[in-house]
């Protein structure tokens, strides 16, 4: 048996209030591709940030090649080998890819024209088709992901992690990756991984390890031996939650109407092809699927903070399709985006000013605002929704995740809309956070809201919705009932699978 | 091994900005001081007659408030274009181009009475500064062109102007054949309220407490943070950026444009020069630095600034030291204030190096 070209070690890595692996392990071999699967917060960049000295284990070992080594600082772990690619690029826009390239490992003395051509070397050797002379901020995402892959490459890396890169790639680029990566474990070095995607670990990759709750749940997998739907049932596990009482729902008119909705991306690539779907009064429409399929453009588009490419939105029998976001909101449209702190708030703003964002212009008195009554809506939203504040004065950055997120829907709510399009509504929040937003949410359906609600979560989506489309590339692949689908249905539908719906007519969707 | 890191302190210290600029004025004295024994100056004498002549007695607290006055008012300019983050850094050329606007309307009407002309020429300097930012907001608002590149090559041309007007169109037909603009009409000054104190004090004072009421409390202002703190979160609210970045950038304009029309009120030549800014735009930005970009506190570093610069002129001829020490004072207050800021949310800490690099 070959020695392990990585071997992770009963990793443990704790941060403050949260710990994100405990007792990871990993071993690949020399000469292949491995994947790092799991759900997000499994602990899989935690992990590999270890491995390329970006963080210091708590406990355990790391092993390259057979030798335990301790990194301090990034710079140990491409001495020793190791390269990585993040999910935010770290490149210099002005520079060429050549400059890039060579940026920290170039030799004192800078010849441009023999650096472009060792570049330009390298990069044929790889298979890539890089220009070294053209400058990083002309590139396309996927080029400037070869310009990394080629930074480590430079510095011969002997393991290169990737973290999520087809997340921001085109079919067609993830494809050439696929070919790259091939290349390079034909030299004997080795890849890993990093994805939720089942599709592309079946087709890029030797091995997987999978992850779950910040431990490891099964080791070195032969992907060719295993299916997508046991992978699948790996990364969520069969954990049941205990619900949130949800009564029966009792739909009523459309509040919502999506209609052969299209969006594109900063890209100029469709993020949202074509989804036509209705939310009605008084009942939740979970959408389902893998990050990065659309969901953010579709819901950004609906609440009118991303431009319509075709087809209409409709909110309440008024057709809001080009109109402003604050139009929509008045006709009773309620968001709470992904991006809380970007969009939906101001950070360094008191609560207050947060708190009167969408109501504010109620409050004009001339050219003047109405503060007291701003401090009174504040307080009212404080009381019904219970969030906690030091002051009001404060800046809103001072607050705790699970009462910033109570704040923004407290107000996206006391304008008692028709319909809330929720974003990723308990994530990143704690047990009792995520249980309090969830109680709301089934609150305002019980009233008569109609609910959109985009989550990650498919236990969440099982537990609360009344119906649960899914969303693979921008498009509606299926639609299911909760109380008789399955995890491994819906799970099979997210990745692209054959299986696409528990009813055999599909109503409201058209794809 | 142990090594010294700065950490963020969990919450920045309260009064820690005021505490900063104290700071800072004590680092410049001692390396002005420095300097000064170097250059073989006698330092005692510089400082107590920089001192005496600013700060020691009512009868030069006059000239102190009177040279704060457009330093106030540029670092009021300059802080509301900050408050969208906006780097307004040509209020120097809008307060030249205040004054053209100002004496424009002083030839037009020579015979006015003295209030009228005031307040006319006031209000056209006003309108002149936003009309000298009017450029640079449309290309920053609609095409995304860098203002701190406008807003600076515009001063250039407005000194330029000047030049020009000098020698040509406005030269006095008195002046004896030597380029100059003919002296604003007499009536056109503004009063005095005591000693050498002119009115302009308060009519800044107004200015800026007005304006640090109106952005506390107004929709603009409420707008205004909104769209300075991100452009989705601004589009969310249903705010258009592009919109207030036009009205802010024109505002500021009209600020310091105004500082141009006080100082031209002001002169005892009443003559247009190109001395008219006298670098007010530039040091207002030091100003609203050292305020940390808030209305509310630029009057107070202005006056600190006066004193600076009206001791620094008092040391030019007696005992003879170049004015600039002024000036170099001025930017190791700046210098010392911004490096003592850093430990209002920062601290030092010893710790473990290993510690340090994970």
């Amino acid at each position: 048996m070959t020695v392990p070209a990585v071997e992770l070690d009963g990793i443990w890595k704790r941060f403050p209030g949260v710990i994100a692996n405990s007792g990871a392990n990993l071993t690949v071999r020399p000469g292949t591709v491995h994947a790092v699967l799991g759900e997000n917060g499994a602990g899989k960049t935690t992990l590999m940030n270890c491995l390329a000295g970006v963080y210091r284990p708590d406990e355990g070992a790391v092993r390259l090649g057979g030798q335990e080594l301790s990194f301090s600082s990034p710079a140990d772990a491409i001495a020793a080998g190791v390269g990585m690619v993040h999910q935010e690029f770290r490149l210099v826009p002005t520079f060429t890819v050549a400059e890039n390239v060579v940026l920290g490992a170039a030799p004192r003395i800078i010849d441009q024209g023999g650096i472009e051509a060792s570049v330009a070397d390298l990069a044929a050797r790889f298979g890539f088709d890089a220009d070294p002379a053209r400058p990083v901020w002309q590139l396309s995402m996927g080029e400037r992901q070869r310009v990394e892959i080629l930074k480590a490459l430079w510095r011969d890396a002997n393991v290169l992690i990737l973290d999520e890169p087809t997340a921001v790639l085109t079919p067609q680029e993830a494809v050439e990756l696929g070919e790259v990566l091939r290349r390079m474990v034909a030299e004997g070095r080795s890849v890993i991984f990093i994805s939720h995607k089942l599709d592309e670990v079946v087709s890029f990759c030797d091995e997987a390890t999978v992850l779950r709750g910040g431990a490891t749940v099964a080791a070195s997998l032969s992907v060719a031996e295993v299916d997508a739907s046991e992978l699948a049932q790996l990364m969520v596990g069969d954990v049941a939650v205990e619900p949130v009482p949800v009564a029966v729902a009792m739909p009523g008119d459309p509040a919502l109407t999506v209609d052969a909705l299209s969006v594109r991306d900063a890209r100029g690539l469709l993020a949202v092809d074509d989804v036509s779907l209705e939310v009605r009064s008084g009942e939740i429409v979970g959408i389902a699927g893998v990050a990065g399929n659309g969901q953010r453009a579709l819901t950004d588009a609906i609440a009118g903070l991303e431009p319509v490419e075709s087809g209409t939105i409709t909110v309440m029998q008024h057709d809001v399709t080009s109109a402003p976001p604050q139009r929509r909101f008045r006709a009773g449209l309620a968001y709470v985006p992904e991006d809380r702190l970007g969009v939906g708030l101001a950070p360094k703003l008191p609560v207050t000013e947060n708190a009167m964002m969408r109501a504010y212009r109620k409050l004009r008195r001339g050219p003047m605002l109405a503060w007291d009554d701003a401090d009174q809506l504040t307080d009212q939203i404080i009381r019904e929704f219970e969030v906690k504040i030091g002051s009001k004065d404060a800046p809103l950055a001072s607050l705790s995740g699970g009462n910033l997120q109570r704040l923004l829907l407290g107000r996206e709510l006391t304008g008692e809309p028709d319909i809330l399009v929720a974003s990723q509504p308990t994530r990143g929040l704690d047990v009792a956070g995520v249980r309090a937003i969830q109680r709301l949410i089934v609150q305002q359906r019980d009233n008569g809201t109609g609910v959109l609600m985009v989550s990650e979560d498919l236990d969440e989506l099982l537990a609360l919705a009344d119906r649960i489309l899914v969303m693979v590339e921008g498009r509606i692949v299926g639609e299911f009932d909760p109380r008789v689908a399955t995890r491994a249905d819906i799970g099979a539908a997210m990745i692209g699978g054959s299986d696409r719906s528990t009813r055999p007519d599909t109503e409201g969707v058209s794809s | 091994m142990k090594r010294l890191v700065l950490a963020r302190r969990e919450t920045p210290t309260r009064g820690g900005q005021p505490l900063a600029f104290l700071v800072g004025l004590v680092f410049a004295l001692v390396v002005g001081a420095i300097l000064l024994w170097i250059t073989g100056d006698p330092v005692l004498d510089v400082y107590e007659r920089m001192w005496d002549r600013s700060l020691g007695s009512q009868n030069t607290w006059s000239d102190t408030f009177n040279r704060a006055v457009p330093l106030a008012l540029a670092g009021l300019a300059v802080s509301i274009a900050a408050t969208m983050g906006l780097w307004n850094i040509g209020a120097e050329g809008q307060i030249m181009f205040g004054a053209i606007a100002a004496t424009f309307v002083g030839r037009l009407l020579p015979d006015a009475p003295g209030l009228i002309l005031i307040v006319a020429m006031l209000l056209a300097a006003a309108f002149g500064g936003a009309l000298w930012s009017f450029g640079p907001a449309v290309a920053r608002s609609e095409i995304g062109v860098s203002e701190i590149i406008t807003t600076l090559m515009l001063t250039e041309v407005a000194s330029r102007l000047i030049v020009y007007l000098e020698q040509g169109p406005w030269k006095d037909p008195d002046g004896f054949g030597f380029p100059g603009v003919t002296p604003r009409p007499d009536q056109a000054e503004l009063g005095t309220l005591w000693e050498r104190t002119h009115i302009g004090v308060l009519i800044a004072l107004a200015v800026i407490i007005g304006f640090a009421w109106y952005l506390r409390r107004s929709v603009w202002g409420y707008e205004l943070r909104i769209a300075g703190s991100s452009e989705k979160a601004a589009a969310y609210a249903g705010i258009s950026v592009r919109r207030k970045v036009l009205g802010v950038l024109l505002v500021s304009g009209a600020v310091a444009g105004f500082a141009g029309g006080i100082e031209l009120l002001t002169t005892t030549t009443g003559k247009l020069t190109v001395q008219i800014s006298n670098g007010y735009g530039f040091a207002g930005i030091i100003v609203a630095a050292l305020a940390l970009m808030r209305p509310s506190g630029v009057a107070a570093v202005a006056l600190a600034f006066g004193a600076l610069q009206v001791g620094g002129q008092a040391i030019q001829t007696n005992p003879g030291v170049s004015p600039a020490v002024a000036t170099i004072l001025q930017g190791l207050v700046l210098f010392g204030a911004i490096g003592a800021a850093v430990f209002s949310t920062y601290r030092l800490r010893l710790v473990d190096r290993q510690v340090a690099e994970s």
